[in-house]
């Protein structure tokens, strides 16, 4: 065998590893589950997925509400980015520059150390128990990544164009809808898939700002399976939980493998 | 007139979710606020900030928080480098590989961290039954202060090393193939030509990978969690988790407040410093 293919099959090894165990124990029974390298009878079941499917409340109530989380989220950054960034990517004015200086240091404060006091904001304007109301710090976390890449797909678009559309007479929002969004649509979806994935996963401020068990997001549910007993972690069923979390995930990251690698490097290197 | 209207909503949710929480803690830093005080606020004139400089926990945590940054960070990447070459050559399946490879970035680091807990489990993690079955003796990695860093740092390399995977991927694409041929002609080994144009060539891609990577090390926080819950014997904790736990389990949001908001300007000096640190370094092998 070539050693490119060895290499690669050791790094693919090493990138799914930890999921492959995971979908190895799912199946394994509460009794091998502790012997994970002994062959005997009776070693395979699926009993861990119907106890996580069968559970109250079911499993993809919890699908549905990150899904919700994600598209809203999604859907209120692009609503507030696509605008900045258009001034953004077309002044160079000193306000617009400020505001890109105010993004990046914002991007680098470690976030996890806001959410003791956005849980202050969430109780003080009763946004607590809300799914929606999640999408207000999460979209304000995905901000910099959104503004950085949109401005930069603006800015790459011709002067012209937009000139020859004012002549025409369209307003403003009609050379946003009809002639400059549809050409940053690339950006625009890259951007779109990497902030629902962060949504889909955020922990720390979906843990806190939800307790309602048939409200919280897909993590936390899984989280929980594993506090679930307080003298031992049911590994079989969170492994269960965390394969079907893991589905999704998937499916997106084959699907839009293009959209996040570019979103990811666009967004790093013009920031 | 147009402009800032346009972006203001953007400003005003930003200063929600980062500008109110910052000027928060600043303020509340000045305050005592805990279960002694009823919860009520109450200005202690700086006493926070006194008792956070001789608070040897908080030092501990510092320097463990360097430990784990820098150290997970200086592997990450060298592994992705290693990973991003590998991924840069031709092979089949090229695109399903590199989607594969970014799995770990996708899925959610809490709900992996527990994974790595049960693979580094004792006595029934996969870790530990290879070690016995080789003949070694229990490891009981997660219970061990020499050892649960590294089993973080393992953890935290394997979640975040296909970002600057990318990153880095992305700038060899830009090196164009002409140098690499030219120094052939030269007589120049591969390795000579990883040296003299891979890393140079790559030097900015490097550096914005290792800023963004060092400032979410040092915020460390839901890794450490679930993984270890900041022990054995307080070795893994980091600050944001001491923070966590002296806000949410002592209660005490005071100095919680403090503690934060002086992680913070740590972090910041220091990323303010690597950055100089790599653009001098940069003049000097430019003008080599």
């Amino acid at each position: 065998m070539k050693r490119q293919n060895i290499l690669i099959i050791i790094l693919l090894l090493w990138s799914l590893g930890p999921l492959l165990w995971q979908i190895y124990t799912s199946f394994s029974t509460t009794e091998s589950i502790i012997r994970p390298f002994e062959t005997e009878g009776n070693r395979w079941t699926i009993d861990h997925y119907i106890q996580v499917l069968n559970a109250d409340p079911p499993f993809w109530r919890y699908l549905f509400n990150s899904f919700i989380v994600g598209i809203t989220s999604t859907f209120l950054t692009l609503l507030l980015a696509i605008p900045a960034s258009y001034v953004i990517g077309n002044s160079n004015s000193k306000f617009a520059k400020s505001f890109k200086i105010l993004l990046l240091t914002a991007s680098l404060f470690p976030y996890v150390l806001l959410f003791l006091s956005l849980l202050e904001v969430a109780r003080d304007f009763g946004l607590g128990n809300n799914l929606f109301a999640l999408c207000i710090p999460y979209s304000a976390l995905s901000m910099p990544l959104a503004v950085l890449l949109l401005s930069a797909a603006f800015k790459d678009l011709p002067n012209d164009l937009e000139e020859a559309a004012r002549i025409e007479g369209l307003n403003l929002w009609q050379r946003l809808r009809y002639v400059l969004m549809p050409l940053i649509t690339p950006a625009i979806s890259s951007t779109a898939i990497i902030i629902f994935i962060f949504s889909w996963n955020e922990y720390p401020i979906a843990l806190t700002w939800i307790t309602k068990s048939n409200l919280i997001t897909l993590p936390v549910a899984i989280a929980r399976i594993a506090g679930s007993s307080i003298y031992s972690v049911p590994y079989g069923a969170y492994a269960a939980a965390t394969v079907l979390g893991a589905i999704p995930l998937i499916l997106i990251v084959l699907l839009f493998q293009r959209q996040i690698v570019s979103g990811l490097t666009q967004g790093a290197i013009k920031g | 007139m147009i402009n800032y209207i346009l972006i203001l909503p953007a400003i005003i949710l930003i200063g929600i979710v980062f500008g109110y929480p910052i000027i928060r803690y600043f303020w509340l830093s000045f305050h005592a606020s805990s279960v002694l005080t009823n919860l009520d606020v109450i200005n202690n004139n700086g006493a926070n900030w006194l008792r956070v400089i001789g608070d040897g926990r908080f030092w501990q945590d510092t320097i463990q928080t360097f430990r784990f940054a820098s150290v997970s960070v200086s592997l990450e990447l060298i592994i992705a480098m290693a990973i991003a070459l590998l991924l840069n050559q031709k092979f089949r399946a090229r695109g399903v590989v590199r989607a594969l490879t970014l799995l770990p970035w996708a899925l959610p680091t809490t709900i992996m961290a527990l994974g790595w807990r049960w693979i580094f489990n004792t006595p029934y993690g996969p870790i530990e039954k290879i070690a016995l079955l080789m003949g070694f003796e229990s490891i009981n990695i997660l219970s061990n202060p020499n050892l649960a860093w590294m089993a973080t740092v393992i953890a935290d390399i394997w979640k975040t090393t296909p970002f600057i995977t990318l990153i880095l991927l992305a700038g060899l694409q830009t090196i164009p193939n002409d140098l690499y041929e030219a120094l052939k002609l030269e007589g120049g080994k591969s390795f000579d030509s990883f040296i003299r144009i891979t890393v140079p060539l790559l030097r900015p891609y490097l550096l914005i990978s290792v800023l963004f990577r060092l400032a979410q090390a040092f915020g460390v926080f839901d890794l450490i969690q679930v993984m270890t819950g900041g022990g054995p014997a307080g070795s893994t904790e980091s600050l944001g988790l001491y923070a966590y736990l002296n806000a949410m389990r002592f209660l005490d949001f005071g100095y919680s407040a403090t503690i934060i908001f002086f992680s913070f300007i740590i972090l910041s000096s220091f990323c303010l410093l690597s950055w100089f640190l790599i653009r001098k370094s940069k003049l000097i092998l430019s003008s080599k």
